[in-house]
């Protein structure tokens, strides 16, 4: 068990930081778990973890509000993240309502899949106009390497939960940070390094989402250098996702699943329409979208 | 966006002729058998085949109205990349190969006059007033993929460009969606690549004004697909582009399929 590190609440600084656009509603999160979750990753962007969790998980009702109106806005994608997805108990009812009405993702770290819930998103896939995408997150091929990260045990409980998902034709994609590319020897990229391993495990359509370390929850550093004029000066902050993203947690409606939770990064008390303002771009957390044009959806 | 004025009783559309000249000339000629009173490409001129430059007269002899795809926007604008946003280094590998042999291999003249064309159309066919964009109204490159496009965002599209059908192109596979309310949106497919089905056939749209209904035809096209192949492989593009030309099997610009779309495929 690791350490439970206190996660330190940001707020804005000086009301001068620049802000980044509302465009569209492309993309709608629901942190359905809060921060609830069976892992503590040390690396994770809220710690995550399985007591007491600083954010809580989100009502069913509260959840299909959010669905509907991100349907009525002509919301295009909803993802659905936490903590861990799966410990919600009524996740898959949810999912089915999420999939009536748009294309649904799920992010799991794959350590509570079963045949039976396996199944059942298999029968929900097949059910659906829309695409339902499961994303199951490891951050190694390497099993101690990957463990060292994520805890014990669940390197080998994620890639039974990708062998389930792609038996049943789900074509899960592998998301990884790149919180161990150090300790990796240069010459075979990440990218090549995940793929060859997942052709080895017998998927045949292997699908890869890379994406850079946050400074936020337990990597958050206070001291951590924020955005300002000169930094963003002649960028068009209409490309990062918060001009076209919002995150439905515990409290309200937030600028991004990165920061969910954030008093600075809480748009709105509960209704999306509201949370369509100009987003504070306050945090250490938005340098490194600014820097790597980061998304959090699938591609 | 340009407006046409005139009103139309019979349309021919189709998308991404990705530098297949074979594919365009008999689209062409199947068009015209078919009584089409004006034919449209959704832009997307070059990418995967051998020569580029044989595209432009075809289109420019046979009057097509002919959009900006990304694809267009980029080579126009000398743009490093396609601009199809790819994250994943496996397809960026190969869309830079495919976009930097386009760029060297499209003549000057042909990348100004990409710059000239225009991002859209608007016109009305019979009673209902359409909207023709490349990837979607809002954004040239936007996937609208037919399991990944609610009809929320469609109508929302609808609403904004005041159109009763919208097209669209930019994926490469074609699909046709009716909306509750009576409106329509259709993905025109390409006639560059063949669908990722296991045919080697492509596909282009004709679109008919019937009283207060639109008739829409996919229409399937067959070409010397076998000829192409051959011509890609003796100039030196990758063998991968030959390959999905030869087996109608999608080898790159896989990662934005969604998984429905991915699972029809074989890679």
């Amino acid at each position: 068990m690791a350490t439970r590190i206190p996660l330190p609440v940001l707020t804005p600084g000086a009301s001068t930081v620049p802000h980044a656009p509302f465009v569209r509603l492309a993309s709608l999160w629901i942190q359905i778990t809060g921060t609830l979750c069976n892992l503590e990753c040390i690396h994770c962007i809220n710690a995550s973890g399985p007591t007491d969790p600083w954010l809580k998980p989100l009502s069913r009702g509260a959840v299909l509000r959010a669905i509907d109106e991100a349907a009525d806005l002509g919301v295009k994608e909803i993802y659905f993240t936490g903590g861990e997805p799966f410990l919600h108990p009524e996740l898959l009812s949810l999912l089915s309502a999420s999939l009536a009405a748009a294309p649904t993702t799920v992010l799991t770290n794959g350590t509570v899949m079963t045949d039976r819930i396996a199944d059942a998103l298999r029968a929900l896939a097949e059910a659906a106009r829309y695409s339902l995408e499961i994303r199951v997150s490891l951050d190694d091929p390497d099993p101690a390497l990957n463990d060292k990260i994520r805890g014990r045990g669940a390197w080998r409980r994620a890639v039974r939960a990708l062998r389930l998902l792609n038996e049943r034709g789900l074509l899960p994609i592998v998301t990884a940070t790149e919180i161990l590319e150090g300790e990796r020897p240069s010459g075979e990229g990440m990218y090549q390094r995940f793929r060859q391993f997942l052709l080895g495990l017998g998927i045949e359509k292997p699908r890869v989402k890379i994406i850079p370390v946050f400074p936020v929850g337990r990597l958050t550093d206070p001291a951590g250098p924020v955005l300002d004029d000169a930094a963003i000066e002649g960028f068009d902050l209409g490309l990062l996702q918060c001009a076209e993203t919002r995150a439905v947690a515990d409290g309200g409606v937030y600028a991004c699943p990165i920061l969910a939770g954030l008093p600075g990064a809480r748009l709105s008390d509960g209704g999306l329409a509201e949370s369509f303002r100009p987003v504070p771009l306050y945090h250490a957390g938005c340098v490194t979208c600014h820097r790597t044009g980061m998304t959090c959806k699938n591609y | 966006m340009q407006e046409l004025l005139r009103e139309y009783r019979r349309i021919a559309v189709f998308g991404g002729v990705y530098n297949n000249s074979e594919a365009l000339r008999e689209t062409l000629a199947d068009a015209r058998g078919r009584a089409v009173e004006a034919v449209f490409c959704l832009g997307d001129l070059g990418g995967f085949g051998p020569h580029p430059d044989r595209v432009y007269p075809l289109l420019r002899a046979a009057g097509v109205h002919v959009m900006q795809g990304n694809y267009d926007l980029s080579l126009a604008t000398g743009r490093e990349d396609c601009g199809c946003g790819y994250t994943d280094p496996r397809d960026n590998h190969f869309a830079r190969i495919s976009y930097e042999y386009t760029f060297r291999h499209t003549s000057a003249p042909n990348k100004a006059w990409l710059g000239t064309l225009p991002a859209g159309f608007r016109l009305r066919l019979g009673a209902h007033r359409l909207v023709m964009a490349h990837g979607s109204p809002r954004l040239v490159n936007e996937f609208l993929w037919e399991t990944t496009t609610p009809d929320g965002l469609l109508a929302q599209c609808l609403d904004q460009t005041a159109a009763d059908v919208l097209l669209c192109t930019h994926t490469g596979i074609k699909w046709l969606r009716a909306l509750p309310d009576g409106r329509h949106a259709v993905n025109v497919g390409v006639i560059g690549r063949p669908e990722n089905d296991g045919s080697t056939n492509v596909w282009y749209t004709v679109l008919t004004a019937e009283r207060d209904d639109l008739a829409v035809e996919f229409v399937p096209v067959h070409y010397d697909h076998e000829a192409l192949a051959r011509e890609i492989e003796r100039v030196g593009l990758p063998a991968e582009f030959a390959e999905t030309i030869r087996t109608g099997w999608w080898t790159t610009c896989l990662e934005n399929l969604p998984a429905k779309e991915r699972a029809r495929g074989k890679y």
